[in-house]
């Protein structure tokens, strides 16, 4: 299913961002906000794992059902794991689509990693606090 | 011991009315926070000292060694970058900008993923604003347009706007009419006396017009524009017309979608616009507690309120070329300082993965994401909680952090001084 | 101990009497001694002019509306940048520049004191720091009481101890150094959107008038025997006919101080307007001269326009409001809660505008129909009239009638019946231009008693040598060698420092800010008076106990401290 992510702050999101090796901000961050009849058509509950693909990453996310979000649309706090999946075009401004960024998903078994994993991905060595 | 009117250091609200208990070196409690502001302030987890990559693993070190560690990466680098500042404060940030005018490198702050659009459109337009207490005092009609206070400046409400008591509007439930404009339901739109649901990308469409009907041309606005039905446009365009004194706080909604700095741009206009007919004032909803702070010192110091290039001798300004997601994705920085940000988590991938191929050292006191990236971390103390100096807030008024703890950690200034004078002898050898 | 020995200087010392002696100065430990020993380092001044260190009172420089004008000017901050060079850091902007672009600009030109024309106290913080990164000059800050709703109320009460007690209050916790009044009760109005069209008109909700808010105000300012007078831009700037409200006001003014002015009105020009239109619109400055002349307790600055562009900013936020409706230009207002307010508009002042030629006039017969030099003195509002590096191109015209011939005829026809300009014949001398430019100002701002504006011993060795020999220039035709020797000091020196030579600023700079230390009665003294305390709490968004700027934002303040009359 092709969505659009809007990326933004939330209150777990941000009661956690100055813990990020935390299991709070894991989970506050690692969350997708989907509406329900979409998740319907995905065929998931709540608390599944998702995969979103943007143009050329991935990540995995644990869907939420939230009326608060429009169907074909999807919401995911910002940081590490919305910011995978984000280009780095900017257009000139300076600022990439972190609003408006078209994902792709499907349901997904892989485990959701955590911020440490995600760095090491990308060429990071973990710290362990 | 009880510490009154003490600073927080989260959001650009820079709230200054906590009441802080302290006990034995360190804080028990916070009072009048809202949750963000408390949980920064209690169980504040830190490094113990500075941390440096060794091949596989991490070490630990002095500061002395790091600070020489950290001289040494800037001074062999040959376009390095300075990135973050805003969660410090402004004493620091003045010495930031002015390694990066030393080495001939390139300093950017978070305004750079954040309201530069905002200062872009501002450096077209203008910025028709006021402090908070003019809204407080005065304001009879608030536009929450692409943000979400009760997430992300959760006591905006009650300090500045709806629920605030204010000189001529003493009965803040009746006397204000609250208008949230965003894509989605959010929190704050189920407390606003009326919510606009905007189609994405929709918001650059639905200013102009609103600011046509505002013009009298309503003849020219179709009967629905992205999503919003014409007649609740020209509804609220006679609540702006008809409000005494109406504000405009906008945030990323704006800023981060399609057309980024003209959305704001449009609304700039659309302000413009109203004040012809009534007074009308519109400010960004600023982030980190001292973003504004990075915006007001570089400003004074080299002309430009971020993404500043020093590699020509001169300050020298072009957001989308030197700004820091830009130069990072194209890979042309080969070494980084990251100071009081993080943006192993909050640039995209494509930047990070970059970060991790450079030498990146970090001051910052918390283990964060970028952690994971840097070869280099070096804790300062938090301005707010053990450190004092300057923070601007939001809407530009400069208050004073104050440290209600001593820990003995070197303050970021401390840090940034040493750094400073190494690299300073450093380009003399 | 530091010695300096200053041979040969040519010196205007207007304030001693000094009109063109040649003659040495001797300096120690930063200030002018009778003697030094033979061992000084000397600098010759090999006859060249010497003035007292040159002092600006009334420049936008630092502060919160100065940096929104950088910040949303990137174009100027390319026009005027210059790279990092020996101890000079970078700088930008050509007429909003950088603080340090500032600081240098000002240094190269001999100047070494500074009044920041308007600082809001509730963001005085902001002005402090950009104070201590303009290192070359000391600072003093004009504190804006216009829209002060605690000072309207005592206004209200007719309470003028009241007003005292707040004020004192005030200047001291911000460290501000004099009263400054904008568009007075017009910056509350705007609050609204609205604005006052005269003095006499009552202020919304808190039916005072402007008049009302001027006289309570000098009587305060006078009953805390503050150094400089209230300093007032007057009501209804820049509109066709506002010389009668000036006019008005000046005739408000009593004689309260025998040391100084009872009012210091600045930038003139924009408030000396007749007719009722910009269609009609002429210079009425012979009736306001023919006023001040009259009036000993009244200077006045001029507020000169030059051509070409620059940047308006003032507190005046109804004003800017309506270039912004005149002019389209990009515009930023910042109204500040329970005080003051403030906007932004960049213009261009252009030869082909009948109305811009008449302001040009306008302020340069300001000064030529003075009669007493002391009474105005030259200044362009920075930025608002002109970038400040155009003070010796003002120069220059005052000296030369030829120079103003020769200005006017590239200027709009039809101009010259609307100003008397060609017909003044005037042409000031070096001593004049002396008085003008440092030792009016010292007198007007109270610093000659700090040691400033003048080269007594005991004075403050602030001095500009400038590469001019007076008796080898006719200022009248060479007008051309004036304008280039007052650009560029050859020695600039700030408390028996050399600073600047030839253009280059050599050291890194460490500046005082001069501050005020009102001392009222404990029972007078407003932190102690719950109802004030409570309605600070109220509607201020900051805590009153951290609203005072604290000491770490002067490290080298200079406080001057006074005894109320209360």
């Amino acid at each position: 299913m092709k969505v659009i992510m809007n990326t933004g702050r939330t209150i777990p999101q941000g009661e956690s961002v100055e813990r990020k090796h935390s299991p709070e901000y894991e989970s506050a961050a690692s969350v997708c906000f989907i509406h329900p009849v979409d998740m319907m058509v995905l065929g998931i509950e709540d608390g599944a794992h998702i995969r979103l693909s943007g143009p050329d990453s991935r990540v995995v996310l644990t869907a939420r059902a939230s009326e608060m979000v429009e169907q074909g649309s999807v919401f995911v706090p910002l940081g590490s794991y919305s910011n995978h999946v984000v280009s780095g075009e900017t257009h000139c401004t300076g600022m990439p689509d972190f609003k408006s960024t078209m994902v792709e998903i499907i349901p997904t078994e892989d485990p959701v990693l955590s911020v440490a994993e995600l760095m090491e991905s990308l060429g990071g060595v973990r710290y362990a606090h | 011991m009880l510490i009154k009117d003490v600073v927080c250091p989260f959001c650009g609200c820079l709230c200054d009315d906590l009441d802080v208990e302290v006990e034995n070196g360190r804080i028990i409690r916070v009072d009048n926070a809202c949750t963000l502001g408390s949980k920064t302030m209690v169980g504040d987890d830190r490094l113990k000292g500075p941390i440096r990559r060794d091949g596989k693993g991490w070490v630990e070190t002095t500061y002395d060694a790091a600070i020489e560690e950290a001289a040494q990466i800037l001074l062999d680098a040959d376009r390095p970058l300075l990135y973050g500042w805003s969660s410090t404060h402004g004493e620091a940030q003045s010495i930031g900008v002015h390694l990066a005018e030393l080495l001939g490198g390139v300093v950017d702050n978070t305004s750079t993923v954040c309201h530069g659009p905002s200062i872009l459109a501002i450096q077209e337009v203008g910025h028709p604003g006021c402090t908070l207490g003019q809204v407080k005092n005065r304001a009879d009609l608030i536009i929450y347009w692409g943000c979400n206070p009760i997430d992300a400046h959760p006591r905006h409400m009650s300090r500045y706007t709806t629920y605030a008591t204010g000189f001529f509007v003493r009965d803040a439930h009746r006397g204000r009419k609250v208008i949230v404009v965003d894509t989605r339901r959010n929190e704050t739109a189920d407390v606003a006396t009326e919510f606009v649901q905007i189609e994405p990308g929709g918001d650059y469409a639905v200013l102009s017009a609103l600011r046509a009907i505002v013009r009298g041309r309503g003849d020219v606005v179709p009967p629905s524009v992205s999503g919003v039905p014409k007649e609740q446009l020209v509804r609220i365009a006679e609540m702006c017309k008809n409000a005494k004194f109406g504000a405009i706080f906008f945030g990323l909604g704006l800023t981060m979608t399609a057309g980024k700095n003209k959305n704001v741009r449009n609304a700039i206009e659309l302000t413009d616009e109203l004040n012809r007919h009534t007074k009308f004032i519109i400010s960004p909803m600023r982030g980190h507690w001292n973003v504004y702070g990075t915006n007001e010192v570089f400003t004074w110091i080299t002309g430009y309120p971020y993404a500043v290039d020093f590699s020509r001798g001169i300050a020298f300004y072009n957001p989308g070329e030197t700004t820091a997601v830009d130069i990072l994705r194209r890979g042309e920085c080969d070494a980084c300082l990251v100071v009081a940000s993080d943006p192993a988590a909050h640039f995209p991938k494509a930047c990070v993965e970059h970060l991790a191929r450079i030498p990146v050292i970090q001051i910052d006191p918390h283990p964060n994401a970028t952690t994971h990236i840097c070869r280099l971390q070096i804790p300062g103390s938090v301005a707010g909680i053990d450190a004092a100096g300057t923070a601007y807030r939001m809407d530009g008024v400069p208050i004073r952090m104050k440290a209600v703890i001593e820990t003995g950690v070197p303050n970021d200034t401390e840090i940034l001084q040493k750094l400073y004078n190494r690299v300073r002898e450093g380009t003399r050898e | 101990m530091t010695e300096l020995l200053i041979r040969n200087a040519c010196v205007f010392d207007p304030l001693n009497g000094i009109r063109g002696d040649v003659m040495d100065i001797a300096i120690r430990d930063g200030r002018i001694v009778e003697s030094v020993k033979n061992d000084a380092d000397v600098i010759d001044a090999s006859g060249f002019l010497t003035l007292p260190g040159g002092i600006d009172s009334h420049s936008h420089v630092c502060g919160t509306k100065v940096n929104f004008g950088r910040y949303m000017s990137p174009e100027d901050m390319r026009a005027g940048r210059t790279a990092r060079r020996g101890k000079m850091h970078v700088t930008s902007g050509y007429y909003v520049p950088t603080t340090y672009g500032n600081s240098y600009r000002y240094s190269t030109m001999g100047y070494t004191t500074v009044l920041e024309g308007a600082m809001a106290p509730l963001e005085a913080r902001h002005t402090h720091e950009e104070f201590n990164a303009t290192p070359h000059q000391d600072m003093l800050a004009n504190t804006l009481f216009d829209g002060n709703w605690s000072i309207m109320e005592a206004v209200h009460a007719h309470d003028v101890k009241r007003a005292a007690a707040i004020v004192a209050w005030t200047l001291s916790s911000v460290r501000g150094f004099a009263i400054k009044l904008t568009n007075p009760g017009g910056t509350e109005a705007w609050g609204w959107g609205e604005d006052l069209t005269g003095i006499r008109d009552p202020v919304p909700n808190f039916n005072v008038t402007p008049a009302e808010i001027i006289t309570t105000m000098i009587s305060a300012n006078e009953l805390l025997h503050l150094p400089h007078s209230v300093h007032l831009h007057c009501n209804n700037l820049g509109k066709p006919g506002n010389y009668a409200t000036t006019l008005e006001t000046f005739g408000l003014v009593p004689d309260l101080n025998k040391n100084r002015q009872t009012l210091y009105a600045t930038h003139v020009q924009f408030h000396a307007y007749g007719g009722s239109t910009w269609r009609d619109i002429c210079s009425k400055a012979d009736e306001i001269t023919k006023s001040v002349n009259a009036k000993p307790q009244i200077v006045m600055d001029m507020g000169q326009i030059m051509f070409g562009r620059t940047m308006t900013m003032t507190a005046d936020g109804p004003m800017e409001f309506n270039l912004y409706c005149l002019h389209h230009n990009k515009w930023s207002n910042h109204d500040v809660e329970l005080e003051t307010g403030s906007g932004i508009i960049p213009v261009l002042y252009s030869k082909k505008s009948l109305v811009n030629c008449v302001m040009w006039a306008i302020g340069l017969e300001l000064a030529l129909l003075t009669k007493n030099p002391y009474q105005c003195l030259l200044a362009t509002d920075n930025p608002n009239g002109a970038p400040f590096v155009k003070y010796p191109e003002i120069i220059g015209l005052l000296m030369s009638k030829r120079y103003r011939d020769e200005e006017c005829s590239t200027l709009n026809n039809g101009f010259e019946q609307r100003t008397s300009i060609s017909s003044l014949d005037r042409e000031m001398n070096w001593n004049e231009i002396a008085i003008i430019t440092r030792a009016g100002q010292a007198k007007a701002l109270g610093l000659a008693a700090q040691g400033k504006g003048h080269l007594a011993p005991g004075a403050e060795a602030d001095l500009a040598i400038y590469p001019i020999r007076c008796d080898d220039v006719d200022p009248a035709t060479e007008y051309r060698k004036v304008v280039e020797g007052f650009q560029k000091t050859r020695f600039t020196i700030k408390r028996g420092r050399v600073v600047a030579r030839d253009g280059d600023v050599i050291v890194e700079g460490a500046n005082a800010t001069f501050w005020v230390n009102p001392t009222v009665p404990d029972e007078h003294n407003v932190a102690n008076d719950p109802d004030f305390v409570k309605k600070f709490e109220e509607y201020y968004t900051v805590r009153m106990s951290n609203y005072p700027v604290q000491d770490v934002y002067l490290p080298r303040g200079r406080c001057i401290k006074t005894e109320a009359d209360i």
